[in-house]
């Protein structure tokens, strides 16, 4: 019988020995596609950033064309053009370490089955990580700096709000890419986001009640004149005034 | 508005024979319901005078009556702007087209509402771009404490420092052009309207002073200035400010050069009645912005500057004053902002207006205590041309410690 133990517990041994030295070349083949092909860009991008400087570039651009273009001097117009050249080898280098991994395995592997989605998922994932993140980021001070300009108090709590039900549904949308989860992401999603929404239906609509019952006088008002014109209200203070 | 004294010169214009030798009147935004009474204003101004008016096309020109010294020349514009409150490339570019048509010398451009303006002002823009080597004379309006604030705060101080050019209203809606001012003008809008932004407001005096050109100034004691449609004072701002700033930062390569301190106006120190008025919903936006845009705000201002706003944001109403160096750092940081897009350009201007409301609550404040207006403008200018060195200092490297 210990026979029997050992000789399972070799041959589980050597299978994920033979599975694990199957798996390091297509892992090296796409660490170093990636890596090679970063150098290159890497290469590239300096190269190409010596010519346009030496043949003033962004000068050239700028007055050459119809539309003022406006750079910040951070990132002008060979930079771009110098970034673009670079992320575009590290793609290159992803896709092509990529396809190694899969023909590493030649299709018969459980582990080519499994991780080859994962892998490309992941990059999607990322993306979409950081397009999320920018996005709440922007929306979180667009609404923080309209509502402070239309004078309200619960601004930041909009802002918050907002950055937050962006960010929800960027984490559900990343999970569901990678398929980790399944129902119980879609579930949690919508919960959180139905009480964040709630939550701010509530908020605003509390912390605005003063405005909805002064627009109701109001119109109440201009369907029947009081008796008493002195109870109107004065207009504000910036009725007077001319900005312009 | 306040009445100021005429130009001395405008008895002799009635007869100079100069005035009428190939000037072009524009009224590129002339409404139909205003153009008869547009047109007799013109007509009192230019009495025994033979004077071409560009009209647009408009419904009821066959109905008006006819005016003898007015030679009408109805035109349909090559491109059109929406926006007839100010000046837009559109005007720039119509007008330079009929001046070449019409072989003009120099044109007036009359924005709307002009028949509010007095005849004898008319003849002053006339007579100041006719007589002598001026290029571009600019209305100088005289609005009531209240009016023109952002010109006051903004447009005015920072267009004097920058430069050196001392004209009060930078965005004047009735201008007086030479040829070649025109022509310079119509070349910059024609950049804008090539890309259908027919609409993009242009800056004759950063125009005229990086060209070398002469600018000079009349008198418009009178006038009733066109309002924006759109009251939203955030997207107006942001409109106005936006390409403003965006013009000095093409004309950075001049402003920098620019050494000069222009002498200061004679201001008379009796102040006009100011009646009271509330400030309190500016400062209570000031305050609201202060609690919740200080993050943003502290990626665009220095720690000195937080801390005048930090101080100001603690005073009483009576006390509530802010300095004039500390309004001109403000701007002068903002714009800077605006040439890093430190943060996304339409936050920046947005982080911009409770700032402004601030000063406007500040200048109210102050006037209502009896400093004239204008003395208290004079003194905002002389603060934005004393902080120039920080500007240019900063503009050439943002990234040296600013404490």
């Amino acid at each position: 019988m210990w026979q029997q133990v050992e000789l399972a517990l070799s041959q589980s041994a050597h299978r994920a020995l033979v599975t694990l030295a199957n798996f390091l070349p297509g892992v090296l083949a796409l660490l170093l596609a990636i890596l090679i092909l970063t150098a290159i860009g890497a290469l590239l991008a300096a190269l190409l950033k010596r010519l346009l400087t030496a043949l003033r570039f962004d000068d050239r651009l700028s007055r050459n064309s119809l539309v003022p273009l406006d750079w910040a001097p951070s990132n002008g117009p060979t930079l771009l053009v110098t970034r673009i050249v670079f992320w575009a080898c590290v793609i290159l280098g992803f896709l092509i370490g990529i396809s190694a991994f899969d023909a590493a395995y030649a299709g018969n592997s459980q582990m080519s089955f499994f991780l080859l989605p994962y892998l490309t998922h992941s990059v999607g994932a990322i993306l979409l990580l950081i397009a999320g993140t920018l996005l709440s980021r922007y929306l979180a001070r667009t609404v923080l700096i309209e509502a402070v300009n239309a004078r309200l108090q619960y601004a930041r709590f909009l802002s918050v709000g907002v950055k937050w039900l962006v960010l929800v549904l960027t984490a559900a949308t990343v999970l569901d890419h990678l398929e980790i989860g399944g129902m119980v992401v879609d579930l949690a999603f919508g919960i959180l986001f139905g009480g964040i929404v709630l939550t701010l239906a509530l908020a605003v609509g509390l912390g605005s009640r003063d405005i909805v019952s002064r627009s109701l006088e109001k119109n109440v008002d201009t369907e029947v004149p009081p008796t008493d014109p002195t109870s109107y209200k004065q207009p504000g203070a910036s009725e007077t005034l001319r900005h312009f | 508005m306040a009445s100021m004294p005429t130009n001395p010169a405008t008895t002799a214009a009635e007869t100079d024979p100069r005035l009428h030798t190939g000037l072009l009147v524009h009224l590129s935004t002339v409404s139909a319901d205003f153009l008869e009474p547009t047109l007799e204003n013109l007509a009192a101004a230019f009495s025994n005078q033979s004077v071409l008016v560009a009209i647009p096309e408009l419904e009821n020109l066959g109905s008006l009556k006819s005016f003898q010294n007015l030679r009408l020349l109805p035109y349909s514009p090559a491109t059109t702007s929406t926006t007839s409150w100010v000046l837009t490339a559109a005007d720039y570019f119509n007008t330079y087209k009929l001046a070449q048509e019409n072989n003009a010398s120099a044109c007036l451009l009359l924005g709307t509402d002009s028949h509010t303006m007095a005849a004898e002002s008319i003849r002053n823009l006339a007579y100041a771009t006719l007589s002598g080597p001026t290029d571009l004379v600019v209305s100088r309006y005289h609005p009531g404490p209240r009016e023109g604030l952002v010109n006051s705060a903004i447009l005015y101080p920072v267009t004097r420092a920058l430069f050196s050019a001392r004209p009060r209203y930078p965005l004047a809606i009735d201008l007086g052009l030479s040829l070649r001012m025109t022509e310079r003008m119509a070349t910059l809008a024609q950049r804008y309207t090539a890309a259908n932004q027919e609409d993009s407001l242009l800056w004759p005096i950063s125009e005229a002073a990086a060209a070398g050109l002469s600018i000079a100034e009349a008198e418009v004691p009178k006038r009733d200035t066109p309002q924006p449609t759109p009251v939203d004072l955030n997207a107006l701002l942001g409109q106005i400010l936006s390409s403003f700033f965006s013009d000095i930062d093409s004309r950075a390569v001049f402003w920098q050069r620019m050494r000069s301190v222009l002498p200061a106006r004679e201001i008379a120190d009796a102040p006009l009645a100011v009646e009271h008025l509330d400030v309190s919903s500016m400062l209570d936006s000031f305050h609201l912005a202060y609690s919740n845009l200080h993050e943003i705000w502290a990626l665009v201002l220095p720690p000195h500057t937080l801390l005048g706003l930090k101080r100001l944001s603690v005073v009483s109403r009576d006390s509530f004053r802010m300095a004039d160096s500390l309004w001109a750092r403000i701007v002068y940081d903002f714009v800077l902002a605006y040439r890093l897009r430190t943060i996304n350009r339409s936050h920046l201007l947005g982080a911009l207006t409770p700032l402004y409301l601030a000063w406007v609550a500040s200048h109210l404040i102050l006037i209502q205590s009896g400093v004239a207006a204008e003395r208290h403008i004079e003194d905002v200018a002389r603060a934005f041309e004393a902080d120039k060195p920080y500007l240019v200092s900063r503009w050439r490297w943002p990234d040296r410690f600013n404490p």
